[in-house]
């Protein structure tokens, strides 16, 4: 079952060169995809479609069966409770402890007090980090930074994981780390997307989509499900 | 409904004010906010303190009446009856006292600080006179006919002069009414100022907090979710600017009063001004609170949309 499906989308900014250009794509449910390709070939602005954080041109975007490409702005709130998403910049609350940054998305579904707590101190063990839960995120690394981004886009039990450049900015090792934790979620049965620029990870995916210039070049599969790169 | 009562103590929670969070600058805008409502919050306590003695003078209004100074008792006792009759004739009710002479010279003597220049005058120069005390008036407007009454009285034998108190009531009425006007176009001006600086303040709120909105709006925050601590920190703006104000007001009653008491006592009075009552209190609290709120919800409406 389809995931996440693009049809003949693209993205044309105003002024600006085409961000993508009739993308067809479908990623099943479960699956682990990484987007490659180099700077600019369109990759965030696909993962960004997902999240309907930016809207299509032209085409249509569904997630678990939902369109998402018209969805009315009164109903992004509950399209994104359903993702996890981590960001290139991590863009956590410098003002509030980890915890608190791990807390928002079940804060803002109404979840708070102690559940929300054993759920986000839960969150923190499984990316290794619950003895910086009252930390602050500047006494933080980049790599445990980006952790914390992980373990907030889980917290909620979303239904896909979308994350741009998780490993930019990180050293090797802390990037294992990064993807060693989103491999383990997606073993859990979480679809995973994820955007790298960097080759060196991509024998870790189901599948890979090659991306250039806003159009889909090449697409591989570990263990083939089913052939749906249009 | 469990969610939506916690996410407004999660809202309300964020919107109070810490040290070291935003406390500073809260307390400023509180003090500029208090500046603003002291102003019409005082000008109200002085009216609300002057309506029951407005009232009550308008819609029972004296009239004294002053026999000539060669009336005799006998005949100063018989116009009694006379005026009962002015007073049925024009379907009003009341009470008649008759004062002699004597009796308004003690009383002067008694309540007046020139009791020693009328000792000194040795004959009496109060004439005997009747004080009409008239019911059945319902406001200010209604006892204009005590003017026809008055007139009746005077064309009596043996009346000199007749004195109608419900003239200045009248005056006091009007002057009161001005004063309504004048506090109701300045409440209005200030409300807007106090509107003015709370937008401003959210703005600047929305302004510093513009990353924290664009990330709960990313893990699925809705637009009530984000507002909701805004409009909480407007409505406790004006809320603790409204209280300030009170306090303000209430604090500075204390050296007016004193004056006030001076003053008062030269007239025979003990008029004092009183704090305003707990159901007015609570409406102006109220007031202050909902001005803020305003505030806050055109700020959101204005700012958020650039903000995301």
């Amino acid at each position: 079952m389809a995931m996440i499906e693009f049809h003949d989308v693209s993205k044309r900014y105003p002024g600006g060169s085409a961000a993508l250009s009739e993308v067809s794509l479908s990623i099943a449910s479960g699956e682990l995809v990484f987007l490659a390709g180099p700077s600019g070939a369109g990759k965030s602005t696909l993962l960004k479609m997902i999240a309907a954080i930016e809207r299509p041109s032209a085409g249509r975007v569904l997630v678990n069966g939902q369109e998402v490409s018209s969805i009315k702005q009164r109903g992004l709130p509950y399209l994104r409770r359903k993702l996890g998403l981590i960001l290139q910049e991590q863009r956590l609350l410098m003002d509030r402890n980890v915890l608190a940054n791990v807390m928002l998305p079940l804060v803002v579904a109404g979840i708070a007090g102690e559940d929300a707590d054993k759920r986000a101190r839960a969150a923190l063990g499984k990316v290794g980090l619950l003895s910086k839960a009252a930390s602050m995120p500047l006494s933080l690394s980049g790599g445990e930074q980006q952790r914390v981004a992980i373990a907030r886009a889980i917290v909620h039990r979303p239904q896909v994981i979308i994350a741009d450049e998780p490993t930019a900015n990180l050293d090797r090792d802390s990037a294992n780390l990064v993807l060693s934790t989103l491999k383990a979620f997606h073993g859990a049965g979480v679809t995973c997307v994820i955007s790298t620029h960097d080759e060196y990870f991509l024998d870790r995916a189901d599948r890979v989509i090659y991306l250039s210039q806003g159009r889909v070049t090449e697409a591989w599969r570990r263990n083939p499900v089913e052939e749906d790169v249009a | 409904m469990k969610v939506w009562l916690r996410q407004h103590v999660f809202a309300l929670k964020g919107a109070i004010p810490r040290p070291g969070r935003g406390f500073g600058s809260f307390a400023f805008n509180v003090l500029v906010v208090a500046i603003a409502l002291a102003l019409p919050f005082a000008g109200l306590t002085v009216l609300e303190n002057m309506r029951p003695v407005s009232a009550q003078l308008a819609v029972e209004p004296e009239i004294s009446v002053f026999l000539s100074m060669d009336t005799p008792r006998a005949r100063a006792s018989a116009l009694a009856p006379e005026i009962q009759r002015v007073l049925q004739a024009s379907q009003t009710g009341g009470t008649i006292e008759f004062i002699p002479r004597e009796n308004a010279l003690s009383a002067l003597k008694e309540r007046s600080a020139i009791a020693d220049a009328v000792t000194t005058l040795g004959n009496n120069p109060l004439p005997d006179s009747y004080v009409l005390k008239l019911a059945g008036f319902e406001n200010a407007q209604d006892a204009r006919r005590v003017d026809d009454i008055a007139v009746q009285i005077k064309a009596l034998p043996g009346v000199e002069y007749v004195q109608v108190d419900s003239a200045w009531v009248q005056r006091l009425s009007a002057l009161l009414n001005v004063l309504r006007m004048a506090l109701l176009f300045l409440a209005a001006t200030l409300g807007v100022v106090v509107v003015a600086v709370v937008f401003n303040t959210i703005r600047l709120q929305v302004m510093t907090q513009r990353e924290e909105i664009e990330v709960s709006r990313l893990v699925g925050a809705t637009d009530g979710f984000i507002c909701r601590p805004f409009y909480y920190s407007g409505a406790l703006l004006g809320l603790a600017a409204g209280a300030l104000a009170l306090g303000v007001v209430a604090l500075g009653m204390r050296p007016l009063n004193a004056a006030i008491a001076e003053f008062a006592r030269l007239y025979a009075s003990e008029f004092q001004l009183l704090p305003l009552g707990w159901l007015l209190t609570t409406a102006l609290l109220l007031l202050s609170s909902f001005l803020g709120l305003c505030g806050a919800m055109l700020s959101v409406r204005r700012h958020l949309g650039r903000a995301s």
